[in-house]
């Protein structure tokens, strides 16, 4: 669940040069960043890091500068200014062996539609440096992960939109990367193949793997991600935990209780429920504020069922899409 | 290493799983290579030069004469047969003979001297192309000799002995005579009609053929795998390399095949095997170069393929593919630099018995054509950066 893993550090992605505090062991270390297409400043002096096993979302509209961070991060095209750092090692579009830390999964699919599913993974995974019994083992295995073994003889033009889409991302996981960069991985696909992904990228993470991730959408987002840095224009408004950045709005999440019997007492065991800020009693429910009401819920449900025949609870939060309207003055999709 | 053959690999797999070589680069220059030679008119090239009679009419002493005599008699282009006649005039009229040669006495003496000496030659009515011919090697022949006898005449005057003057003054014809055959190897006249077209073709469609493989590299820019390789850890270079590498591999198979095929189809001989290789090896290098020109220069695969074609159209009518092109001057010295025009004039040459070291200038050319090309696209930022 996302909402148990929160960082220790507030803010370690931002706009300014000299906020983030990268520690020895990040698998990724982007200070000051800049790129520019002619008048246009795409990227405006983004830094961030990533730990391994973090799960790290870029989460801007249309144009604010992601595709072009990740390109960048990649080493497919070298900053105007600022320094890119992958496992330790300098990332430049010349550099050659800080690759092999990556997974790139590109925005658009980058495959040869000729090709079996089977052959271009195979073809990829040869440049990526495996060979024999290895490669095989590897192809196999990130067939399974993607859900797309049983496909796997078939040219991959007559796959469906979700399907190369999933052999897109599998591409990146051949070599067990450092770092998987997925770019907008689940636009255009339907909500079961999006689910599909969605799984496996957890499960990725599970298992410690580094994952940059960008979307617009707020859903995505906030459940994959550990933290999350929201960009536009080129540059990160803010940067954190989900709650960190609702924290941003002044407002907290609310949890309604409603049921029979002593709602004053219900109310007064729930106030004492850590990581609650307070409860109140209302005509027929009590109003519970909390910054993280889906981690503190169990124990608020404990306390108020003492007291309370509980009938309905609701949980509302201040989503992200809030927090960037606050942050931009506009919405995240237009 | 391994990434240039891991691409290379893949890439002929492609090319050969979507037919799109065996079609473009094989069958469809075969069909049009037969259907050209139905249409196109046979040249000169193809005309069986008829033998000639020639009726002669000379002083048995005069040593120069002689030599002019037997020299034509000596031609393999075609049949001459000398016949000694006091008239030759009569003889021609009398149709004997298609062509009669009447050289006064004193044409040893005369050419020593540097006096005037007229010689008459009498063609018939009948007379065909080949006695035409002769009238032109004849009067060659003569002013050869009479700017280069001057040392046989020296000689006879220094008292040698005639046979050893007539040595002489036949090794300066036999030099004359080199001097020609030098000038018909450095054009394509060797070639029949038939193998200048063949020649052209497989010119013509080696753009093409290269084409295939370079320009995926364009393609691949626009699908976004070029973007995919260029994250991986591969260095930068190896891709260039291995799209190099494939078309030029499919380059020379191609070219092979064609010049192959043609030759048996069309009953052409190109000559020397290794020297036609060599030639085959420096043009596949020239068009391929040439293609990353275009790389640079397009921006979309659509663009980069009618670049392509243009250029393959240009270079190949005007290096003969289609109809025999000749020029002079400032047009002429475009045309030979033209690397399809180059590689037919190699085989030319080579068809004309030559050998690897009378290939020079074409392979120059074509060298030199591919190192020009390689330079300049280098130097050409990329229009289709990635992103
Ligand atoms: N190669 C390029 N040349 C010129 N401008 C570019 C180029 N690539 C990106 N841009 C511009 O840079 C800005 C950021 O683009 P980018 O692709 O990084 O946005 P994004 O956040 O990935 O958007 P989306 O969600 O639509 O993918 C945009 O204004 C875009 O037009
Ligand atoms: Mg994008």
């Amino acid at each position: 669940m996302v909402a148990d893993r929160v960082s220790d550090e507030p803010g370690t992605a931002t706009s300014s040069p000299a906020a983030p505090t990268p520690s020895e062991q990040d698998v990724l270390v982007v200070t000051d960043v800049e790129r520019r297409f002619g008048d246009l400043k795409a990227v405006d002096g983004v830094s961030l890091s990533i730990r391994p096993g973090e799960t790290f979302g870029l989460l801007g509209p249309n144009g604010a500068g992601k595709t072009t961070t990740i390109t960048m991060i990649a080493g497919l095209l070298a900053p105007d200014r600022g320094t890119i750092e992958v496992a330790g090692e300098r990332m430049h579009p010349s550099a050659v062996a800080v690759k092999r830390h990556i997974g790139l999964v590109p925005q658009d699919l980058a495959l040869y539609p000729d090709l079996k599913g089977r052959e271009n993974l195979r073809y990829f995974a040869r440049l990526q440096g495996l060979r024999g019994a290895d490669l095989k083992h590897r192809v196999d295995e990130v067939l399974e992960v993607v859900g797309l073994a049983d496909r796997a003889k078939d040219p991959v033009k007559e796959y469906s939109g979700g399907m190369k889409r999933r052999l897109n991302i599998a591409v990146g996981l051949l070599h067990r990367p450092s770092l998987l960069i997925l770019d907008e991985p689940t636009v255009g696909v339907d909500p079961q193949s999006r689910n599909a992904i969605l799984e496996s990228v957890e499960a990725l993470a599970g298992e410690g793997m580094a994952v940059l991730y960008t979307t617009h959408y707020m859903e995505e987002a906030e459940r994959l991600c550990d933290r999350i840095a929201i960009i536009d224009t080129g540059r990160i408004q803010a940067a954190g935990t989900r709650s960190e950045l609702i924290r941003l709005l002044g407002s907290s999440d609310q949890v309604r209780l409603s049921g029979t019997g002593d709602l004053r007492a219900a109310s007064s065991a729930v106030a004492q429920v850590r990581g609650v800020e307070r409860a109140d009693v209302t005509d027929s429910e009590v109003l519970v504020t909390a910054a993280d009401a889906p981690a503190a819920l169990a124990a608020i449900v404990t306390a108020a069922s003492t007291h309370l025949e509980l009938a309905d609870v609701e949980i509302t939060r201040p989503d992200l899409e809030q927090v960037f309207l606050h942050l931009t003055g506009k919405a995240l999709r237009d | 290493m391994g990434a240039v053959w891991t691409i290379v690999t893949k890439d002929l797999q492609q090319r050969l799983r979507d037919k799109s070589v065996l079609i473009f680069s094989i069958a469809v220059p075969l069909a049009l290579m037969t259907v050209l030679n139905l249409v196109i008119p046979t040249s000169a090239d193809d005309v069986e030069l008829e033998p000639v009679t020639m009726a002669a009419s000379i002083d048995a002493d005069d040593e120069l004469a002689d030599v002019v005599v037997s020299s034509l008699a000596g031609l393999s282009v075609f049949q001459v047969t000398v016949a000694d006649s006091e008239d030759p005039r009569a003889s021609v009229d009398a149709g004997d003979a298609d062509l009669g040669l009447i050289i006064p006495p004193g044409l040893t003496e005369d050419l020593r001297s540097g006096t005037e000496h007229s010689v008459q030659m009498v063609i018939g009515d009948g007379a065909g192309l080949s006695a035409n011919i002769l009238i032109a090697v004849t009067d060659g022949l003569l002013s050869e000799m009479r700017s280069r006898s001057v040392s046989a005449a020296a000689a006879i005057e220094a008292g040698l002995a005639p046979d050893v003057a007539a040595q002489l003054a036949q090794e300066e014809v036999d030099a004359a005579g080199a001097i020609t055959a030098e000038e018909g190897e450095a054009s394509d006249q060797q070639l029949t009609a038939g193998g200048a077209l063949i020649a052209g073709q497989a010119g013509l469609f080696l753009m093409f053929t290269v084409g295939f493989g370079v320009l995926s590299m364009v393609a691949e820019r626009e699908s976004g795998t070029l973007a995919r390789l260029r994250s991986m850890p591969i260095r930068p270079g190896s891709i260039v390399l291995a799209k190099a590498l494939g078309a030029f591999v499919l380059g020379v198979l191609a070219t092979a095949v064609l010049l192959t095929a043609g030759s048996l189809m069309f009953g052409v001989a190109f000559g020397n095997v290794g020297a036609v290789g060599v030639l085959v090896l420096c043009a596949v290098a020239a068009a391929t170069s040439l293609t990353f020109i275009v790389v640079r220069l397009a921006r979309t695969a659509e663009q980069a393929n009618i670049v392509q074609t243009i250029l393959a159209l240009v270079l190949g009518m005007s290096g003969g593919a289609f109809f025999p092109i000749a020029a002079s001057g400032a047009l002429g010295a475009v045309l030979d630099v033209n690397p399809i025009a180059a590689f037919t004039r190699g085989l030319g040459i080579t068809a004309g018995g030559g050998g690897l070291s009378d290939l020079t200038a074409p392979v120059l050319t074509l060298l030199a054509f591919a190192a020009i090309c390689l330079l300049v696209s280098r130097a050409i930022p990329d229009r289709g950066e990635t992103r």
